[in-house]
């Protein structure tokens, strides 16, 4: 294994670092013998995925790590033919059914039938279910979510779903309704601290703890970046200094530069500046919420108290209509035109009363 | 007119020059103005050898009639030949109407009668002679024969053996020739047996004149068993009755329209003698089409008459010529110093040539109609293209020229007939097969009409058809060929018809391939003039005062377009209107096209402030009810925008495109207002769009155009805006697919284990931007031999992680013949972003592996 963050990966319940109180009711939910559909939600890099790994393993044994990746072609009413990679195991099945697009719910509907309707032969032996892992909910459309909710109940006998998201917000009430959610909450900062810590003593290196704590800051305690900066701090300089450069990703940079420059200037000439870094930063395949995320977290920090209420609300408002939307390019545009606005308007008036 | 004959007199190339041109007229000229309706008859005289031989056989059963008791049969078979001789050396048109009124009243009777005999017994009470049986089909007939032939069994036979053949029913006489003894030396036959084993052959030749009747007289004959009210002897009285009415009508007319002729050739100089032969065709059609279209009524018949522009109707005409080698089997004729031989008593009417100084790309079109023919006897191109835009005859001029060339017109829409196999279809039937009933013996021109509408694979199925070789030489490139050929296993034969195709848009996508094998004419304009003298001639015609400043207008509203202009002439007489000035011209809001503006011309209407239209004398009244674009008032500007933005129907384009340049515009705007609600109303109308596409609510589409009509009232300036096309979107959509791809490309190998745990979106946001830092260790620019231990174990865990997540470097030099590593995939221009970049050592070389 190459990288920390894979070399040092828990693979049993019982060896997870934070949480385990949470892992211990995981743990017992496998012995009871019902086991429910779970919905595990969370925020990125707070180990929904490692949980769920060890749930499985913790339900079949070691013979879920054994994994393939399976190319499957599955053709739509349609006549369209859907390619799509599911990871699999004997036992279980992961797809992320959103990279279908909008012919998802065809792909969620025949691949949980296929599996559904295999019964396993040796019941004694194994589960008398198998585990059908779905990833990125809550990016799936509202047609597949619907789907979802007929074929939850009718294969409930041969089949289990988990389903795995960032938020339930786009989650329907129905599909929530059916399942045990379970929610993954970031790691404290001491926790990072201390799994950064172990990784590196099993390393065989020593890290300061002053360095640790800033890299859980800068990481915002997504341990899965925590990790990746850890080793890249390694890579740049060892024996790690407690002030050290703590190496960032460039598009975090790249929207940082891009509020700094609607702060300065408000003009249309500068907007159209801002709209090619949108442009830019969208087709680096990071998505709209996150940008738009990132900019209010950055201006308020920049703009006056008096604003950041109404500032926040702008954002709310657009975030709404971005999702509703299918041009997420106008409506990134139109927040950052009604900032300036605002802001402008906060500044003249500011000025003025200063002159007077 | 008088350059020409000028010309006539001295240039002997000339004549070359226009061959195929002097060709037609000639054709035309020769053919009485009656043609239309006695031209069938003209086919009938013998011309040939073959054609004696089978009007020998003619005459032998014509003789063979006579020995017959019922001699009617064969008096009026005489009758029917010397009608059929007759018409063509006849002017006036009326002895040949009374003939065939002859030809009606009296053929019928005896056939009839033994026909009906033959099947059902109570035919005979009701059954009074007037009515024909023709047989709509070759199998009709000869069912009909051997039914005849059986319920006669004891009909005594002639020597010649040809009372049988009489006793069949009537059609062989009426249509002369049609039953023979022996296999007709020229034409298509079917052999029929009886049951005592003799065995004639019925010619396949049919004559469309006799069948029209027939077919009315079929019609009758059905209500002929006592159904009908009045008696058929009353109907067909008063049938006649008519006939003779219109008769008298149409002579009258005649006298007439000579009259009025010999008027206009004095009254108008320039007009010559086309235009009175229009006008009186258009008078002769008057009388059972007072619903027609004008546009078809006054459609030209002749070349002459043609609106369009000469030099293409020329070139058209010229390589239309060219297949006459290999469709009629002449010799070239360009290189005659005379016409062909049925000039001979013409005199020309050359109304509108025009001098033939050409231009460069007029020699090279030039170049094109006297190139070679290839291997078939082709012309190097087999199709031509004709564009251009609406109105301008395109459609007229492939039809009249096929005609004079003497093709058989075959039109297809491209519109209607839009799957491929359909395409195939027609097109095999159209150009391997020729019409076998019927008087059109012509062969055919296939001309398809509004090609740029059909999809790409219909035209790759004419394409493949323009391309296909023949299997095997032939040397017979003649039309009967394919008759041949049909025994062969199905070769595919080559193209040897021409086809003429239509469209407006040249440059459509679908048509690439085509453009490149085909002999390209795009229309010009009409001439103002000339459609200007047209239109007085049609306004004179149904008696409208129409005054030139008048016409000059509606041509102009019009952009020159026939049709339009037609159509709007006729509406206003339609509706009762007999006059006509340029001031009703100007105010009517009718006959404007709802045309598709080109988008940069709508992106600079919403961007720029009508100009202030300097008003003539005489138009304040109609200020408000002008073409728009003038229109001063808010509300009329903003009519007028939604107006094109919902006639221009390019929602999408139209709405990147203003959302491309109003940044870009002069905005007085300080408090960025205008742009923040211009943002709300994008936002807006991508909700909308959304809505429209996700629910397929398409009611909701009418409120699209808004957008265009708010951002021309924020942002519309006098200035004339500097308008970029909008680019920007689909650069961001190509270059987002590639980075997906690149992403996806690197998920693809990577080890399941990690696979299940990194998407697309976490490699983006998370692990690349890190992952790239530690992947370029600082390692010492030594020989790895002299590396520590440490150095080294870091160098394996390089490889290690570089090896799981699937990337590699690959050797790349630059221009400069530098090499450099890259990452393969090239995940950097995924995680990296233009700007000061962070200046690690980004494709650093690795000098083991």
């Amino acid at each position: 294994m190459s990288l920390w963050v894979d070399k040092y990966r828990p693979t049993a319940l019982g060896k997870l670092d934070y949480h385990k109180e949470q892992a211990n009711q995981l743990k017992n939910l496998v012995q009871c013998g019902d086991f429910p559909h779970l919905l595990i939600y969370g925020p990125s890099g707070a180990g929904k995925k490692t949980r769920i790994m060890c749930l499985l393993r913790e339900l079949y044994g070691p013979g879920v790590e054994k994994l393939r990746i399976e190319h499957q072609s599955i053709t739509a009413p349609s006549k369209k033919k859907i390619e799509i990679n599911s990871i699999a195991s004997n036992y279980h099945l992961e797809v992320n059914a959103s990279d279908a697009g909008n012919s998802d719910r065809v792909v969620i509907q025949e691949l949980i039938k296929t599996v559904a309707q295999s019964q396993q032969i040796q019941s004694s032996t194994q589960r008398e279910f198998k585990v059908v892992l779905l990833t990125e909910v809550d990016r799936l459309t509202k047609d597949a979510q619907h789907a979802l909710r007929r074929t939850m109940e009718k294969y409930m006998s041969t089949c289990r779903l988990i389903l795995c998201c960032n938020s339930t917000s786009k989650v329907i009430a129905p599909i929530r309704s059916r399942c045990l959610a379970v929610r993954v909450p970031l790691p404290s900062t001491e926790e990072v601290c201390s799994v950064l810590t172990s990784v590196c003593r099993k390393e065989g290196l020593l890290l300061p703890g002053e360095l640790a704590k800033r890299i859980a800051e800068k990481s915002g305690r997504n341990l899965r970046r925590a990790l990746l900066m850890c080793e890249a701090c390694r890579v740049q300089q060892y024996p790690f200094s407690a002030d050290q450069d703590i190496p960032n990703t460039d598009w975090e940079v790249y929207l940082k530069e891009t509020a700094n420059a609607i702060v300065s200037q408000q003009s249309p000439q500068r907007l159209l500046e801002v709209r090619a870094r949108l442009y830019e930063l969208l087709t680096h395949c990071i998505p709209p919420e996150i940008i738009i995320k990132g900019l209010v977290s950055e201006l308020l920090s920049n703009c006056d108290g008096h604003l950041k209420a109404e500032v926040a609300q702008m954002a709310a408002y657009y975030e709404h209509r971005l999702q509703l939307g299918n041009k997420a390019i106008y409506h990134l545009e139109a927040f950052v035109a009604k900032f300036m606005a605002v802001y402008k308007k906060f500044m003249e008036d500011g000025l003025d009363a200063m002159m007077f | 007119m008088d350059e020409y004959d000028e010309m006539y007199g001295i240039e002997e190339d000339f004549e070359q020059q226009f061959a195929d041109e002097l060709e037609v007229m000639a054709e035309m000229d020769y053919e009485p103005p009656q043609q239309t309706k006695v031209s069938e008859f003209r086919n009938k005289k013998p011309q040939s050898f073959e054609d004696a031989i089978s009007s020998g056989d003619l005459i032998l059963k014509k003789q063979g009639a006579i020995t017959l008791p019922e001699s009617a049969a064969s008096q009026q078979s005489a009758v029917n030949k010397r009608a059929s001789l007759l018409p063509a050396a006849l002017d006036d048109g009326e002895l040949p109407e009374h003939l065939l009124d002859g030809d009606e009243l009296h053929s019928p009777k005896s056939k009839r009668r033994r026909q009906d005999v033959a099947k059902k017994l109570q035919f005979g009470m009701s059954d009074d002679g007037h009515d024909i049986t023709p047989p709509s089909s070759p199998e009709d007939y000869s069912r009909s024969t051997s039914n005849s032939v059986q319920a006669v069994p004891a009909c005594n036979l002639d020597v010649s053996g040809l009372g049988e053949l009489q006793a069949s029913p009537r059609r062989a006489n009426a249509a002369t020739a049609h039953v023979l003894r022996r296999p007709p030396a020229s034409g298509d036959y079917i052999s029929v047996t009886d049951s005592s084993g003799n065995r004639v052959y019925l010619a396949k030749k049919d004559e469309s004149t006799v069948r029209a009747m027939d077919s009315r007289a079929m019609r009758n004959s059905h209500y002929s068993l006592g159904l009908l009210s009045v008696p058929i002897e009353v109907l067909m009285e008063q049938v006649t009755e008519k006939r003779h009415r219109q008769l008298v009508e149409e002579s009258q007319r005649l006298t007439e329209m000579l009259n009025s002729h010999i008027d206009e050739e004095f009254g108008e100089l320039d007009g010559g003698e086309p235009e009175a032969e229009k006008q009186a065709e258009a008078d002769e059609d008057h009388d059972g089409t007072a619903s027609r279209l004008w546009v078809d009524r006054f459609s030209p018949r002749r070349y002459t008459e043609l609106l369009s522009d000469d030099f293409t109707n020329r070139c058209l005409l010229k390589w239309l010529k060219l297949w006459d080698t290999v469709v009629f089997g002449r010799e070239k004729t360009a290189k005659k110093p005379k016409p062909p031989p049925t000039d001979n008593k013409l005199s020309f009417q050359q109304k509108d040539q025009q001098n033939p100084r050409f231009k460069t790309k007029i020699q090279i079109t030039e170049e094109i109609l006297e190139a070679e023919l290839d291997q078939y006897q082709r012309p190097k191109y087999k199709v031509a293209l004709l564009s251009g835009p609406p109105g301008l005859g395109k459609t007229t001029l492939a039809h009249i020229i096929a005609k004079h060339a003497g093709y058989n017109v075959v039109e297809m829409n491209a519109s209607d007939d839009r799957s491929a196999e359909l395409f195939q279809k027609r097109i095999d039937t159209a150009t391997q097969m020729k019409s076998v009933l019927g008087a059109n013996e012509k062969p055919n021109c296939l001309v398809i009409d509004e090609i740029d509408g059909a999809p790409t694979a219909a035209i790759n199925v004419l394409l493949a058809t323009l391309n296909r070789k023949e299997s095997r030489e032939t040397d017979a490139e003649t039309a009967g060929i394919g008759a041949l050929k049909k025994k062969k296993k199905k070769a595919e034969s080559v193209l040897l018809r021409p086809i003429i195709c239509i469209c407006n848009d040249l440059y459509v996508p679908a048509l690439r391939q085509l453009r490149q094998q085909a002999f390209l004419l795009s229309f010009p304009q009409t001439q103002p003039s000339r459609l200007v003298q047209r239109l007085a001639e049609i306004s004179r015609c149904q008696d409208m005062k129409v005054d030139t400043g008048a016409l000059m207008a509606l041509c102009e509203k019009t952009d020159n377009d026939i049709r339009s202009c037609i159509n709007t002439l006729q509406f206003l007489h339609g509706r009762g209107q007999r006059q006509l000035d340029q001031r009703m011209v100007q105010s009517m809001s009718i006959g404007l096209k709802d045309q598709n503006k080109g988008l940069f011309s709508v992106w600079q209407e919403i961007f720029q402030l009508p100009r202030i239209k300097r008003k003539r004398v005489g138009e304040e009244l109609f200020a408000g009810m002008d073409q728009g674009g003038q229109a001063s008032t808010a509300t009329h500007r903003l009519q007028h925008i939604l107006h094109l933005a919902s006639s221009s129907g390019e929602h999408e384009k139209l709405t990147q495109g203003l959302y491309e340049n109003f940044l870009s515009m002069k905005l007085k705007d300080p408090s960025l207002r205008g742009v923040c609600l211009a943002l709300e109303w994008l936002g807006f109308s991508d909700i909308l769009n959304e809505t429209i596409m996700h629910g397929q609510n398409f009611s909701l589409m009418r409120y699209l155009p808004f957008l265009p009509a708010t951002f021309h009232l924020l942002f519309a300036a006098t200035t004339v805006p500097r308008i970029s096309y909008p680019s920007s979107q689909y650069e961001a959509l190509t270059r987002t697919q590639h980075t997906k791809n690149v992403l996806v490309a690197m998920l693809a190998e990577i080890h399941p284990s990690i696979r299940s745990r990194v998407g697309v979106l976490c490699l983006s946001l998370d692990v690349l931007g890190m992952l790239l830092e530690v992947i370029c260790p600082k390692l010492r620019p030594v020989n790895p031999q002299l590396y520590s231990m440490r150095e080294k174990q870091q160098l394996v865990e390089l490889v290690d992680t570089m090896l799981s997540y699937n990337l590699t470097y690959r050797q790349d030099r630059s221009p400069e013949g530098q090499y450099m590593y890259l990452l393969e995939p090239n995940v950097e221009e995924a995680a990296r972003f233009p700007g000061p970049a962070p200046p690690a050592g980004s494709s650093p070389t690795r000098p083991s592996r």
